[in-house]
């Protein structure tokens, strides 16, 4: 009896397994039209397009390392690599960390797709600085890495296909001092520490708002990771820390959609100017209800498309550029319909498949 | 059926699991026996490895060690924010003893005050976070010098130094329970508290000193996860204390303390090790990692309870 049931005991250990193996499948479904930004805005090398080239003839698989799939900027990332990897025949395995804290489950991710051989690894970093050792051990296995979006601080990658996230921050500061008439007290909300866009914007937006408009002060900054939970905690505390907030920046719409529910709980709708980035369904819906009063929104599909497109070039011994940026679109209530979104999100109802 | 009676299933039943899972994620992908990736999976395992040793001790002295997770980041920070002022030996020492002095605190207030383990070490996870947090100011502490990364990416031989440091403080960690006397106290301690007091064991004492070697093996990883992230990061570790426990349960060790050992542990690490590796080889969900390994840590101690009902 004894041995009956340790031998069931481990049976169930191995059917969990096997059972979890089914459940394989990196296949995206049907294609889209690829979305180059509709670039309004190009103060830098912004480029409009960086075309699909011709599907190789060689069957890569490429790794892709993403932080989370948990909120609808990766997602649309996401669907933008499946979509594109789909448009040119390429194999996919896709691997996300959790989060921007589980750094040393990433390191771990990328080290797998070294040992598994992928042909290439796009990689969005949880940490600048963390992740260097990781890149230079695939460079050094011969790997080529894309880097998408977000940076790591190891130079051995390939490109870099990202928003300029110095232009983000700049537009944050230009639309926050011009509805402020350049006058008041700011809170700043930068999202993740340690990424490359939680440190750039932030930065980038101080600077702006200490040049164009010194009358506005900062008065509160935090980091966080970029959950509304996080966004909602912080801003209740800012609005019980300082009486008088005129302004809040958001690194991501993620923290903004959680400090519009402070504010709207506070009953301060419309006195507070509140900026993010991208443009998930909520924030959306919080610009047309007047919460939030503008949003930078980033092309993360097309960030995602032309990773791929990048990671195929370089397989097939084409040139590719350094950097890539893609476009950054302000948004506000006033153009909030005229917006294109094929680079931004991903079609109604896409979920990423398991990954 | 006979012979399958015969077969001790309590000894060899985990390993067995281990060597079909082996041999499964090998043939989905062939990938998995590379040496590239068994260098990956022993230095990936090295981590929770040092983790669970320490967690060995709590768990058998009747005790536990939720701060484990946390202190990793506390590590990280000291060690990286010393090696940037002194030196890279001076950083990876002031690490280590950053660990043990989290773990002598953990052990007085358990010990002496007599404040139960789990509520002290959960008070130790909370605000050794805070801590690592307010030293680095929330940011990870970047530019430590490159010869530091050969801790946690260079070889001895074939052999990855996490690897090694890890197989050490194992084989230290086997000899100090099975050899000595704290060793013997240790399982005293955990069977019955009360029994050991009445035999003139000084309780107290080695207790301090479980969670003192709780928090020097924290400190060892620490350290080689600075290295592979070559930079301090006050988030690392969340969640690791939770990963250490399941290693020792799954390996058969009593949660409420008296049984368990380093080689049951060094199964539990093992299986914990290749699930994670394997189901990213054979592209398993992440989420569905999850279910898997949390049915997995359930299923392996009803199993063992199982096996000692019929006793």
């Amino acid at each position: 009896m004894t041995t009956h049931i340790s031998g069931r005991g481990w049976l169930l250990v191995l059917a969990s397994v096997a059972i979890a193996g089914c459940g394989i499948g990196t296949e995206p479904q049907d294609s889209a039209s690829p979305g180059p930004a509709g670039s309004t805005e190009s103060p830098a090398a912004t480029i409009t397009d960086y075309p699909r080239p011709e599907p190789p003839s060689t069957q890569y698989t490429i790794g892709i390392a993403l932080p989370h799939l948990s909120n609808p900027h990766y997602v649309g990332q996401a669907y933008g690599y499946l979509d594109e990897a789909a448009a040119l025949g390429v194999q996919v395995t896709m691997l996300e960390a959790g989060g921007y804290q589980y750094l040393d489950r990433q390191v771990a991710q990328i080290e797998d797709l070294v040992a598994s051989k992928v042909d290439a690894i796009i990689l969005a970093a949880v940490s600048g600085p963390g992740t260097v050792g990781a890149v230079e051990n695939a460079a050094a296995a011969g790997i080529p890495i894309i880097n998408v979006n977000v940076m790591t601080d190891s130079d051995m990658v390939v490109t870099r296909v990202r928003s300029d996230d110095d232009v983000i921050g700049r537009m944050h500061a230009d639309l926050m001092g011009e509805r402020l008439n350049g006058e008041g007290s700011v809170v700043m909300l930068r999202g993740a520490p340690g990424t490359s866009w939680a440190e750039i914007r932030g930065n980038a937006f101080k600077a702006r708002l200490a040049e164009r408009f010194p009358n506005i002060t900062i008065v509160g900054e935090q980091y966080s990771q970029s959950t509304p939970a996080d966004g909602l905690r912080l801003m209740e505390d800012f609005i019980q820390t300082f009486p008088q907030i005129d302004g809040v920046y958001n690194g991501a719409d993620t923290t903004a959609v959680g400090a519009a529910q402070a504010v709207l709980a506070a009953g301060k709708t419309g006195e507070i100017v509140m900026t993010a980035t991208d443009f998930q369904i909520d924030t959306e819906n919080f610009i047309r209800e007047g919460v939030i009063t503008a949003s930078v929104l980033q092309q993360t599909v097309t960030m995602g498309r032309w990773g791929i497109r990048a990671a195929v070039n370089h397989l097939e011994q084409r040139q590719v550029p350094p950097v890539l940026f893609t476009a950054q679109v302000p948004v506000t209530a006033e153009s909030l319909e005229t917006i294109d979104l094929s680079g931004v999100r991903a079609p109604d109802g896409w979920t990423p498949p398991a990954h | 059926m006979n012979l399958l009676k015969q077969i001790p299933w309590g000894r060899v039943g985990m390993p067995a699991v281990i060597v079909v899972l082996a041999l499964v994620f090998g043939s989905m992908n062939p990938n998995f026996w590379s040496e590239t990736n068994i260098a990956n999976v022993s230095r990936q395992m090295s981590i929770l490895a040092l983790l669970s040793l320490g967690q060995t001790f709590a768990i058998l002295s009747g005790g536990i060690d939720l701060s484990v997770g946390s202190l990793l980041a506390l590590v990280s920070v000291v060690c990286a924010q010393w090696m940037l002022e002194f030196g890279v030996v001076e950083g990876i020492t002031a690490g280590i003893v950053a660990g043990a002095l989290a773990g002598l605190l953990n052990g007085v207030l358990i010990a002496r005050l007599r404040v139960p383990a789990f509520i002290t070490t959960l008070g130790m996870l909370v605000a050794a976070r805070g801590v690592a947090l307010t030293l680095s100011g929330g940011l990870p502490i970047a530019g430590l010098p490159r010869q530091f990364l050969v801790v946690g990416a260079g070889y001895i031989g074939p052999i990855p130094i996490p690897t090694l440091l890890a197989g050490i403080a194992f084989v230290v960690a086997h000899v100090i329970l099975s050899r000595t006397r704290f060793g013997r106290y240790v399982y005293a301690m955990g069977s019955n508290e009360d029994a050991a007091v009445l035999s003139g064991i000084n309780v107290a004492n080695y207790k301090v000193l479980v969670y003192v070697m709780s928090g020097i093996f924290v400190g060892i990883a620490g350290v080689v996860l600075t290295s592979r992230v070559i930079s301090g990061q006050p988030t690392l570790g969340e969640v690791q204390e939770l990963y250490s426990i399941a290693a020792v349960v799954i390996g058969g060790g009593r949660i409420t303390g008296g049984v368990g050992g380093i080689g049951r542990t060094l199964m539990g690490v093992l299986l914990l090790g290749i699930l994670g590796n394997g189901l990213n080889l054979i592209q398993v969900s992440s989420y569905v990692q999850n279910i898997v390994i949390g049915a997995i840590i359930v299923g392996a101690v009803y199993v063992d309870l199982a096996r000692e009902r019929r006793r």
